[in-house]
């Protein structure tokens, strides 16, 4: 038997970022072996894009009304349709109205800022009728759970897999003497400089470079990413490190080199209060780099245990070095502790999450 | 009878079982289990479960916990007592399994081998337990019918963790103790948090008669196996031209449920008060052969010689019937000492316990470890005046239903003064809104505060968002949903029984009688004595509780069987309010004291407890 999904998503093919690169890792997982994915995204062209078996995207509609009537009329062409996906909780509530109006099951997937931002009367109805939900992290899981009333069985976890371009090896001795980072140690913070995201901690690191020079001289902070936030950045590195050549700012880094850059480092620092996942510390620790993020938002689950590295609280500076300082000699990661986010790991979280969608009843109205 | 524990970490990135917040969760139930404990984990460090034993059946090392089967690939730790495992074990013989050791737990591994999740069925008796099943990677989480052994569990999308004691779970340190406004409100409506809810928003009560597996994709929905209005709903039309003799079909009843309630390897006594129910048991039990019963009473130095002083009739009963007769006395003294200990051992609000707190502690004081207790017959043969009212006030009120808008106008007509001037409860401004209702009239007889009145004592949002996520009225309607209708008494007899007996009265057993590790067995508490009673219809024309009355041979006394029913006959109403600072004068109204004890009990700081 075929199973058909129509996946109603912001992103996927034809485009970067988090929330594409998961729905894209979460169709691969589920394509193929008898089921089929429908894709209408808001944004991208998969126009000349191979994509894998048992996955074809339609053209993206980005007015909200049309992508509503789109939404039915591809839920007829690819009719009978057995789960409608939602890959964001801005549209659930016509996700909601797709599936009833198909008689399919309702899943949907919660990222993290997503879930304390829109707090709608209407989001949260059409939350609360999901046959099932998956979340990226166990704190976007429980932050939905204060919120709407959903039965805590129906709230799932499935936390972001690991590309397996990432993996430990040797540093890149091209790169370093590219990048001239002197003899070290390095670390390294990889994401989006965006005035809206200012919560990812880089000033947090700044301000915590002068002690940690005190006891590594050659100490250097390399900063990978770019964004409108950037000239304010590097302005307040220049003002809190003390030392211009404390802090590197490298730009953008395209993808195929960030392996290299991981490997590169001795230390992966990101103290981020709200982050909904942060891919980057699964990225860096699978690299073999210990990693440090902040407390808040569901950075606790790229780093579960002290295996990988620790969690620490943004605002207290005595604690970041305190942590810098523990684990810049502790050597690198177990690859073991890595082991259970890679793909074929992921890919059978997302089948039993399937397959749990699938055997239970459709959800009558009102029903827990 | 114990307290049991368990972590499993089902998801992939989730950090292996720690034995040190498992041994802090075993550690926090001490009192349940002083005979033993025992810590396990699964080879992958994926499983753990954690046992504090009270010793009961088979008392040797080979009934200690967690236990595994011969093979392996079971592990249980198991909290109850299974009635009928004797003849389990001979059926399961002679399919052909072979037992190492006497005990129910290891009948229960081998009930699981052969009949899964689907055993729960087969047993007679109180129980909850984790069961892991190492060739699927299964975890079975089950509680009994109806709700006597508690279980808790908390799952934060990796682990999954489950106690006997909502406390426990807390004294691991892992979770988050962030209070649940669902919880907290249905305290304050019902005195006590009406189940699948705790106050803290992690923490969940696996409802009575259901059972959940946890996969390696996480737990599933709770899966109801048993149900009171079902129950009775079948007894019922089974019976249709039965029952020639329902007194004698009573007296059978009662004495096979006492008989499979007095298995045990140690002496079994009971909880004897002035009362036809517990007289019963205990003339049942001497029928049967019991030999060296001892009956504990509480008596109360402020009723010596008065007519609600239980001790001289329960003294006549405990010689009619050979019992050795342990009378306590308890004084405000030793109650306000325990004060602080009964808060300690109370592992969800709830307004009532004291008595069975102090009727446990006479029990150990005595050797005791197992005690019957007549908890139950109120709801089984109509003891309780609601099986008068409920009817009366749903025929009479329900026409008044038909004009909306009516009963909250008259609600608000009746202000507080003026149904205190009239000298009514202020709860029964809501008589005309609530009392057309099965589900409103009993809300309004069994709750502590009603809904309008909430909002002096709780904060706006969480009183909105409480009561839309436990929607009392809705919960207390679903109790009566069965495949037929029932009649007037088994309506009753189902809203009783599901809600004030199993969140209050089993629940407040649990806590009071394991804090001083004594078992309470419930024989009135039985699915399987429950069907064999004659039906609702038959027992209301039957005057029941006079019928139980002729159980034992001789029969109770004259005295007892003309004793007008006392209800809270303790002067332990005056003690928790003045306990709760009111102002109490002689005669204390205890529906009053209940309200200001409930305030009392929530200051103590729910919220954030103490782990330890």
């Amino acid at each position: 038997m075929t199973v058909r999904i129509l996946a109603l998503v912001t992103d996927a093919y034809g485009m970067r970022g988090g929330i594409a690169r998961y729905n894209r890792d979460l169709f691969e997982a589920l394509a193929g072996n008898g089921v089929e994915i429908f894709v209408l995204p808001r944004h991208g062209n998969a126009q000349g894009l191979t994509l894998p078996a048992g996955i074809s995207q339609f053209p993206a509609v980005l007015d909200r009304l049309r992508f509503c009537l789109v939404s039915l009329r591809v839920a007829w062409r690819c009719r009978p349709v057995d789960v409608v996906f939602c890959g964001h909780v801005f549209m659930a509530p016509f996700a909601r109205l797709v599936a009833r109006l198909t008689g399919a099951r309702y899943w949907l997937q919660a990222h993290g800022t997503e879930v304390w931002t829109d707090r709608s009367e209407m989001v949260r109805r059409a939350i609360e009728a999901a046959d099932m939900v998956s979340t990226v992290s166990r704190a976007t899981r429980r932050l939905l759970l204060d919120w709407v009333d959903l039965a805590p069985c129906r709230v799932r976890v499935l936390p972001n897999t690991v590309d397996d371009r990432f993996t430990p090896g040797p540093p890149s001795e091209a790169m370093r003497n590219r990048l001239q980072l002197g003899p070290g140690p390095v670390l390294l913070t990889v994401g989006r400089l965006s005035s809206a995201e200012r919560y990812k901690g880089h000033e947090q690191v700044f301000a915590a470079l002068p002690t940690l020079r005190r006891q590594f001289p050659d100490l250097v902070h390399v900063v990978a990413g770019d964004g409108d936030d950037r000239a304010r950045l590097e302005q307040r590195a220049a003002e809190l490190a003390g030392d211009r050549r404390a802090v590197r700012f490298l730009g953008y880094v395209p993808d195929d080199e960030l392996p290299d850059l991981y490997r590169l480092a001795d230390l992966f620092v990101m103290p981020s209060s709200d982050e909904g996942f942060g891919i980057v510390y699964l990225e860096a620790a699978a690299c073999g780099l210990r990693v440090i993020g902040g407390a808040g938002g569901g950075s606790g689950d790229a780093i579960p245990d002290g295996r990988v590295g620790v969690v620490v609280d943004p605002d207290d500076r005595d604690a970041l070095v305190a942590a810098v300082l523990h684990l810049v000699g502790q050597g690198r990661v177990d690859p073991a502790a890595i082991e259970p986010y890679r793909r074929p790991h992921f890919a059978a979280a997302a089948a039993r999450l399937l397959a749990r969608l699938l055997a239970q009843p459709r959800r009558m109205r009102g029903a827990a | 009878m114990c307290g049991i524990a368990g972590i499993h970490a089902y998801l992939g990135p989730a950090a292996p079982v720690d034995r040190a917040e498992l041994a802090r969760m075993n550690d926090r139930m001490a009192a349940r289990g002083p005979d033993g404990s025992g810590l396990w984990l699964s080879d992958d460090g994926r499983v753990g479960f954690a046992h504090r034993r009270l010793a009961i059946i088979d008392l040797s090392d080979a009934g200690a916990q967690p236990m595994h089967s011969a093979c392996g690939r079971h592990t249980i730790t198991f909290n109850g007592e299974i009635y009928n495992y004797r003849e389990l074990r001979a059926e399961l013989q002679a399919k052909g399994h072979s037992f190492r050791s006497g005990s129910d737990t290891e009948v229960m591994l081998q009930l699981y081998a052969e009949y899964g999740a689907d055993m729960v069925g087969r047993l007679r008796g109180m129980f909850a337990f984790g069961l892991w099943d190492a060739a699927k990677r299964v975890l079975l989480l089950a509680r009994d019918p109806l709700g006597i052994k508690p279980l808790y569990w908390a799952d934060d999308g990796w682990t999954m963790r489950f106690a006997s004691q909502a406390k426990a779970l807390l004294a691991g340190g892992k979770l988050e103790c962030q209070p649940d406004p669902a919880g907290i409100v249905g305290f304050h409506l019902f005195g006590s948090v009406p189940e699948p809810f705790t106050v803290w928003r992690g923490i969940q009560a696996l409802p009575a008669g259901t059972t959940l597996i946890v996969d390696p994709s996480g737990p599933g929905a709770p899966r109801r196996y048993y149900d009171v209005a079902t129950a009775l709903g079948d007894r019922a039309s089974k019976s249709v031209g039965a029952a020639a003799e329902p007194s004698r079909q009573l007296a059978e009843a009662v004495r096979d449920s006492v008989r499979h309630h007095l298995v045990a390897d140690v002496p079994v006594a009971v909880f004897l008060s002035a009362g036809l129910d517990s007289g019963a048991l205990l003339g049942t039990m001497a029928g049967l052969g019991a030999r060296d019963v001892t009956a504990v009473t509480l008596g109360f130095g402020e009723f010596k010689g008065l007519p609600n002083d239980e001790v001289p009739l329960a003294a006549e009963m405990a010689e009619r019937y050979g019992a050795r007769h342990v009378v306590r006395t308890i004084d405000r003294t030793e109650f306000e000492h325990d004060l602080q200990a009964i808060f300690d051992a109370m592992d969800l609000p709830t307004i009532d316990g004291i008595n069975t707190w102090f009727v446990a502690k006479a029990a150990r004081e005595a050797g005791i470890k197992v005690a019957l207790s007549g908890l139950g017959a109120d709801e089984c043969f109509g003891g309780y005046p609601s099986f008068a009212d409920l009817p009366r006030s749903v025929h009479w009120i329900r026409p008044f239903s038909w004009f909306p808008g009516l009963g909250v106008l008259a609600r608000h007509a009746l202000s507080t003064d003026i149904t205190k001037g009239l000298g009514l409860h202020p709860k029964m401004a809501g008589i005309l809104e609530y009392g057309g209702s099965w589900a409103g009239a009993y809300m309004l007889r069994r709750s502590v505060y009603m809904p309008w009145e909430l909002d002096e004592l709780l904060e706006p949002t969480a009183l909105r968002e409480g009561l839309r996520r436990l929607a009392p009225l809705s919960g207390i309607a679903r109790a009566l949903q069965a495949g037929r209708t029932l009649g007037a008494f088994d309506k009753v007899a189902t809203l009783e029984t599901t809600l004030y007996m199993r969140n209050q009265l089993l629940r407040d057993a649990d806590w009071a009688g394991m804090a001083h590790g004594v078992e309470i067995r419930v024989p009135y508490v039985d699915p399987f004595f429950l069907a064999s009673l004659p039906p609702g219809d038959v027992l209301a024309r039957l005057d029941a509780k006079q019928a139980v009355a002729e159980v034992p041979v001789p029969p109770l006394p004259a005295a007892i069987r003309s004793r007008p029913k006392t209800g809270f006959a303790t002067p332990v109403g005056r003690w928790l309010s003045d306990a709760a600072g009111a102002s109490a004068g002689h005669g204390v109204d205890f529906s009053a004291a209940s309200r200001t004890w409930a305030l009392r009990v929530w200051q103590h700081g729910w919220a954030a407890p103490a782990p330890g």
